[in-house]
């Protein structure tokens, strides 16, 4: 029997493993059984998992180091896999979790349509910060806290790409 | 008849398609972003449009009819979306001999925006409801309505469509915020950025009637379709027929829609949507002056091909069926995937989709422009799927669109299907019982189920870690190529 510690949607599980034949499974996890059986096998895997009340197809990518791309149902779970040794779990060798601070990142891919806020400029939580615009839609980007607008990193009419920051807040 | 595409995406391909079956050659305009999309690959010919911001490409009135001019086109279809109900483009297409395949410039001269559509319908006896008769100056002259009329209204762009353009406002700081937003986006997705004011109704249905009208004044309608399921006024899942509607009611609505049509000289495929009360009375909202996102459900339950309809009005010839051949059969129901991230509030998702596989099977139908590798540009809308299933009964249909959801892998950008495969098991969809504001209280649902499917990717995660490569039978075997073995028996064999 294996164990590992899983991390999905910043949650964790522990699954732990038995194989049951040739390319089937039988995982614990919260003391419920799940059946898994490997369907295709190729860059990506497909998987058919099962429990009493539950009966998905899954598909599975095995990512350099301990991660896993998992997508159910047409959306994604990316997975940190680490198997439980002795004496506690191993330390990840990734953390996916992204610490931002005070920056605003953008969520997605667009442009900047307008800039509500000045640099120095008070702001509470919930106050409209820019307006960044993406397949059509005007998405006004907010402030996360209370505090002062330390630095504007992008300019009315800029192309921003996902992930890139857009405002500092101190 | 030659035609010119001013549209992309899965309606392109759509329109292609019933195209190349009746013969007619198409033109496709692209835009850099869609070079590689799939419609490119079935259009008889293809028109570059340069850059791919929308204002640049699809929204561009003089380089669309310039490219339908060049290119030696009789007709241009705009789809959805874009330019299809702009009057500047119609008129451009008029104005250089083209047929645009909508309606005419004189009926939107009567009907061409969402004022001019309400004083119309006004006329003919339709009940409206409460808000503006023209458009608003400004956020000041909003608010006053606004107080009149009673909270909370909504915000609506006068050139919008596609329930685009639209936000609902609780007060008078909402008013002067979203004025502002509303405005923008107008101006941006419909080149206009004209603003009025609607009383938003306690918990309407949306039904709408879709009809189709020839220009030697033959008018058939093609039943209604309840579009409920909505989020924030952009429909996710459409059926044909309606739950609500008895035959008094179909009847009354069908009467009123074909009289507001009539009254604006209207050609080609048009919806008059309105919302229905619980105590069943109904009021107009808008019409639809273009092939809608959900036709196809309404073909499903006709057969009759809407595009088809359209391109022999666009042809001068009469509709190839009367209003005594119409009839709807059975039922059917579209599931909307959008690339959008139901975990984070719906964002949209552009990116590539890295593995695709459709379901299919018995009264299941797919339109989409998708293939493993193609890639889903941040300039345009999320739409990247319409799953559309077909029973003899509502019952059987959601049990196909069950399986269908199952079946379908999009791999690449998260969608909308986890929201799908919730909402059909749900029992308040299921029985019938909902209405527009259904999806607002619907989130917990779709998070649970959510929670469910991460616990399934943990065990998921797991057996992929922990398999070994060899642990299953076809590994071997995949090792040689087929095409290199049945090379090399070619080579001994010499055959």
């Amino acid at each position: 029997m294996k164990s590992f510690r899983i991390q999905v949607n910043d949650e964790s599980y522990t699954v732990s493993l038995e194989q049951s034949g040739r390319g089937r499974y039988q995982a614990t996890l919260d003391g419920i059984i799940f059946d898994a059986e490997i369907t295709s096998n190729g860059d990506i895997t497909s998987w058919r998992v099962s429990n009493g009340s539950e009966d998905v197809h899954a598909k599975a990518m095995n990512l350099p180091n301990d991660r896993v791309d998992v997508w159910l149902a047409c959306m994604p779970f990316p997975a940190t896999v680490q198997t439980v040794g002795i004496g506690g779990y191993h330390v990840p060798t990734e953390s996916r979790a992204k610490s931002v601070g005070g920056e605003i990142r953008a969520l997605m891919p667009g442009r900047i349509t307008s800039i509500l806020v000045k640099e120095e400029e008070d702001v509470i939580e919930g106050a409209p910060l820019l307006i960044l615009e993406a397949m059509k839609m005007q998405n006004e980007i907010t402030s996360p806290s209370n505090g002062k607008v330390k630095t504007i990193f992008v300019h009315e009419g800029e192309t921003v790409k996902k992930d890139s920051v857009l405002v500092s807040i101190e | 008849m030659k035609l010119f595409i001013a549209n992309r995406g899965e309606i392109a391909l759509r329109i292609i398609r019933t195209c190349r079956r009746l013969g007619v050659r198409t033109v496709l305009a692209y835009s850099e972003a869609d070079r590689e999309s799939l419609p490119m690959r079935y259009a008889d010919e293809r028109y570059p449009l340069n850059g791919s911001m929308p204002a640049e490409t699809y929204l561009n009135v003089s380089k669309l009819a310039q490219g339908a001019v060049e290119t030696r086109c009789d007709a241009v279809h705009p789809g959805y979306g874009f330019l299809s109900e702009d009057p500047r483009f119609v008129e451009e297409c008029e104005g250089n001999g083209l047929t645009f395949v909508g309606p005419s410039s004189r009926t939107l001269a009567k009907l061409g925006n969402k004022l001019q559509a309400r004083s119309v319908m006004k006329e003919c006896g339709v009940p409206l409801i409460p808000g503006s008769d023209g458009p608003l100056g400004s956020e000041d002259e909003a608010v006053e309505l606004a107080t009149r009329i009673g909270f909370p209204v909504i915000i609506k762009a006068v050139y919008g469509g596609g329930g685009r353009g639209m936000r609902i406002a609780k007060d008078a700081d909402e008013v002067m915020r979203f004025f502002r937003l509303t405005r923008l986006e107008a101006a941006s997705a419909f080149g206009r950025g004209d603003i009025y004011i609607e009383k938003r109704l306690a918990a309407p249905r949306h039904i709408e009637i879709q009809a189709v009208a020839d220009r030697r004044g033959k008018i058939v309608s093609l039943g209604e379709r309840e579009c409920s399921i909505q989020r924030r006024h952009q429909k996710l899942v459409e059926e044909a027929p309606s739950v609500a509607l008895d035959a008094d009611l179909r009847k009354k609505l069908t009467d009123v829609a074909l009289k507001g049509l009539r009254a604006s000289d209207y050609t080609n495929a048009g919806t008059v949507e309105f919302l229905v009360d619980r105590n069943r009375e109904f009021y107009f909202l808008e019409v639809n002056k273009r092939l809608q996102v959900e036709h196809l459900v309404t073909e499903l339950t006709t057969r009759v091909d809407i595009v088809e309809e359209q391109l022999n009005v666009a042809a001068g010839d009469s509709l190839s069926i009367s209003q005594n051949e119409v009839e709807v059969v059975g039922w059917a129901i579209n599931c909307r995937i959008n690339a959008e991230d139901p975990r984070r509030g719906f964002i949209p998702t552009p990116g590539t989709v890295i593995h695709y596989h459709p379901p299919t099977g018995p009264g299941v139908r797919i339109d989409a422009a998708l293939y493993s590798g193609c890639a889903i540009p941040e300039y345009y809308d999320s739409l990247i799927a319409k799953l559309a299933t077909r029973g003899t009964t509502r019952d059987e249909t959601i049990r196909r669109m069950r399986v269908a959801l199952e079946e379908t892998e999009i791999i690449g950008v998260p969608t909308t299907v986890p929201l799908h495969v919730e909402l059909m098991r749900d029992d308040s969809f299921v029985s019938g019982e909902f209405d527009t504001t259904f999806l607002d209280g619907f989130v917990p649902h779709l998070n649970s189920r959510i929670a469910t499917y991460a616990k399934l990717a943990a065990v998921v995660a797991a057996v992929e870690k922990a398999r070994s490569p060899k642990s299953w039978g076809i590994e071997r075997h995949r090792k040689q190529s087929t095409w290199r073995a049945a090379a090399r028996t070619r080579a001994i064999t010499g055959s």
